[in-house]
């Protein structure tokens, strides 16, 4: 049993059972209300769902957007476990851990996938589902199965002080100039090989061949004299921004959101070779012993409210495409309105990176160097 | 009869005597393993095995990714064919500047508190060690606060008139005064120790002796506590030698530093446990040689002085 996508472990009278209920359920109080009884009766998932997440989408700031899940299943509050990265959640998974879902960015999805480590979800569970952006919607894909929900967004840019500094063009360019030593950031993350490889236009940023590769990483170390700090935390990066100890860097959209509210002058850069957009996609472990109560998680994470208050709180966008934030200066920094915002022209989508371990060595050669 | 009952007083007295003895005999045969047990499991267990997993790591023996893999020796090629030996060298001297300044600095204190026969020195002692009532992390990004481009140095000289300084944060400065100061304590505390219970006798013999303070010091004073001395720089160049915390917390780009790449090979970008363990294994064989040869040093030295 364990190891089979959950769906097929229903027998199929229990099958017949859930079709006979929804169908009963629905008459007297809709879809969603009859999909979630169906769920409550055949399905005996008990415990608390283990959830590991980043820090502030946990119990330290993240109550809002699964208050519904918390509210439908008070038997089964969520436990979490912090993931401090990607890679840092495949160690614990690879070395133990037993998460029910947990949450990676688009660029990882092909790779868990493929690595057997999680299941599809069903989004006919997912009542929200349907309000998710398409074009997120398919990249948490692969061969055809829906291995991830996309939630959270935003876009990876330079974040720079209009006060300080005058660009001389809107260019990943700006974090590697030479007229701002001291004063730049760079984010620690072997995405850095990317963006370096977008800057020198390598033919394909995400599998750069040996030769661009070696010259993205002799383009790094050569400019790594300018770079101040590469940051690891967003905290970390907010508050050498606030206190000036840097006027560039790259960031995401929650950071210009942060620096605004402290009044600091700031724009939060499109690069003419385009920026790069994450996206936020929950993973459903394979052998989860409760899968139902993952996706009825994922189903609060994934509402219109829930979206808004991300929005609002955290300045990051939402693939709900029905949430909207209340303030139009994010609206527009975001083009929340625009449906492909995520996508060309306008942003390249993060993307798999075959050669993962490669690029990973080539950003620790830069650091170390 | 009185024959025989001499004979069993005896005895008596023989096993009254005896008793004694076997059981002196008997209690360290127990008393051994019960007291020493628990910290020998505990070395085993938590240091031994550890390293033991460790070292399969870092030939593939174990590995991180379910699959088929072997024995293979990857990780230690790239250890010494990739860079890495020069970073380690770059912690290595970060490490030993620290820790020679910082005993420098702590010695003339530990002299001070221990020979100067202030009454106070327990109460100053403890002043020394007040920080450490505080969080390691809160005293490190504490000197963010002093060392930022506006920070309070930065605002003090700008008032004056002068030119903010813009290494001092995120720098390997920042890195090395931040060890220093987070390490002062540890190392002052094993000199005081070796200074205080210092044999004030043999420094009247050497003043009887027509020796001026500054020979005293010299010939005396400093060959003795040379212990505390050794102790305390191992204090502090084991920890900081592999020390990440710190470096990540103000020291930057330029900052980075050994037992950084060691938890970015377990933490970023993707997970490489098998160069990750091999750079762990070479930092606990380079510590493990030094604090033999420190120690045999300061056996050398002792029985010099003896």
């Amino acid at each position: 049993m364990e190891g089979e996508p959950f769906d097929r472990r229903l027998s199929r009278a229990d099958m017949l059972r859930l079709a006979a209920l929804a169908a009963g359920a629905g008459v007297v109080a809709g879809p969603a209300a009859a999909a979630d009884a169906a769920v409550r009766h055949l399905t005996k998932e008990t415990g608390h769902l283990q959830v590991m997440d980043w820090a502030g989408y946990c119990n330290d700031g993240g109550q809002s957007m699964y208050a519904a899940y918390v509210h439908a299943h008070p038997q089964n509050k969520p436990v979490f476990k912090h993931m401090t990265s990607e890679s840092n959640a495949l160690g614990q998974i690879n070395a133990g851990a037993r998460p029910d879902l947990f949450r990676p960015y688009v660029g990882w999805v092909k790779y868990f996938a493929k690595s057997g480590l999680v299941q599809p979800w069903n989004p006919k569970l997912i009542s929200n589902f349907p309000h998710l952006n398409k074009n997120m919607v398919k990249a948490g894909q692969y061969q055809g199965k829906q291995y991830g929900i996309p939630d959270d967004w935003g876009f990876d840019s330079i974040l720079y002080r209009t006060d300080k500094v005058h660009p001389k063009a809107q260019s990943w360019s700006l974090l590697f100039d030479s007229r701002y030593k001291g004063k730049i950031a760079w984010f620690d993350d072997l995405e850095m090989i990317t963006i370096a490889g977008l800057y020198l236009h390598a033919k394909n940023p995400w599998n750069q061949t040996s030769s661009e590769l070696s010259r993205s990483v002799n383009f790094l170390k050569s400019k790594k004299n300018l770079v101040r700090f590469n940051w690891a935390s967003e905290t970390d990066l907010d508050q050498a921004f606030a206190q000036g100890d840097v006027w560039i860097a790259y960031a995401w959209p929650n950071d210009w959101v942060q620096m605004k509210a402290k009044k600091l002058p700031v724009v939060y850069m499109h690069p003419k070779e385009k920026p790069i957009a994450w996206v936020g996609m929950f993973m459903l472990l394979k052998g989860s012993p409760r899968p139902h109560l993952a996706h009825a998680y994922v189903d609060a994470w994934s509402s219109k409210k829930s979206g808004k208050w991300l929005e609002d709180n955290y300045g990051y966008g939402h693939a709900n495409t029905q949430a909207r934030p209340q303030s139009s200066q994010l609206l527009r920094a975001l083009q929340l309105s625009n449906p492909k915002a995520v996508t060309l022209p306008n942003a390249y989508l993060d993307r798999d990176i075959p050669q993962r371990s490669q690029y990973n060595a080539a950003w620790e050669e830069v650091k170390r160097s | 009869m009185g024959g025989s009952e001499a004979e069993l007083t005896l005895e008596a007295s023989a096993a009254e005597v005896a008793a004694p003895v076997r059981r002196r005999r008997r209690r360290p045969r127990l008393a051994t393993p019960a007291l020493l047990g628990l910290p020998i499991g505990w070395l085993v267990v938590f240091l031994l095995v550890p390293i033991v997993i460790v070292a399969l790591y870092s030939v593939d023996v174990l590995a991180l990714f379910p699959g088929p893999h072997s024995f293979a020796l990857g990780g230690w090629y790239r250890l010494f064919h990739q860079g890495y030996m020069s970073l380690f060298w770059k912690s290595a001297q970060m490490s030993l500047i620290v820790s020679a300044l910082v005993v420098l600095a702590a010695y003339p204190l530990a002299y001070f508190l221990a020979l100067s026969g202030t009454r106070r020195k327990y109460v100053l002692l403890l002043l020394l060690i007040a920080p450490f009532l505080t969080s390691y992390l809160l005293r490190v990004l504490a000197w963010k606060v002093i060392l930022g481009d506006n920070g309070v140095i930065n605002s003090a000289l700008r008032s004056l008139g002068l030119h903010p300084l813009s290494f001092l944060l995120y720098s390997r400065f920042a890195v090395m005064l931040v060890l220093g100061y987070v390490w002062l304590p540890f190392v002052a505390l094993p000199i005081f120790v070796t200074l205080d219970t210092l044999d004030r006798r043999l420094l009247e013999a050497a003043s009887d002796l027509y020796a001026s303070r500054w020979k005293a010091f010299l010939r005396v004073t400093l060959p003795l506590s040379m212990p505390g001395v050794v102790a305390a720089f191992l204090f502090v160049f084991i920890p900081t030698v592999g020390e990440f915390v710190t470096p990540s917390i103000v020291g930057g780009s330029s900052g980075y530093m050994y037992g950084n790449q060691i938890v970015d090979f377990f933490q970023q970008g993707f997970p490489d446990w098998e160069t990750g363990a091999t750079l762990s294994l070479f930092l606990i064989a380079v510590i493990s040689v030094l604090t033999f040869v420190f120690v045999r040093f300061l056996r050398l030295g002792e029985a010099r002085a003896a």
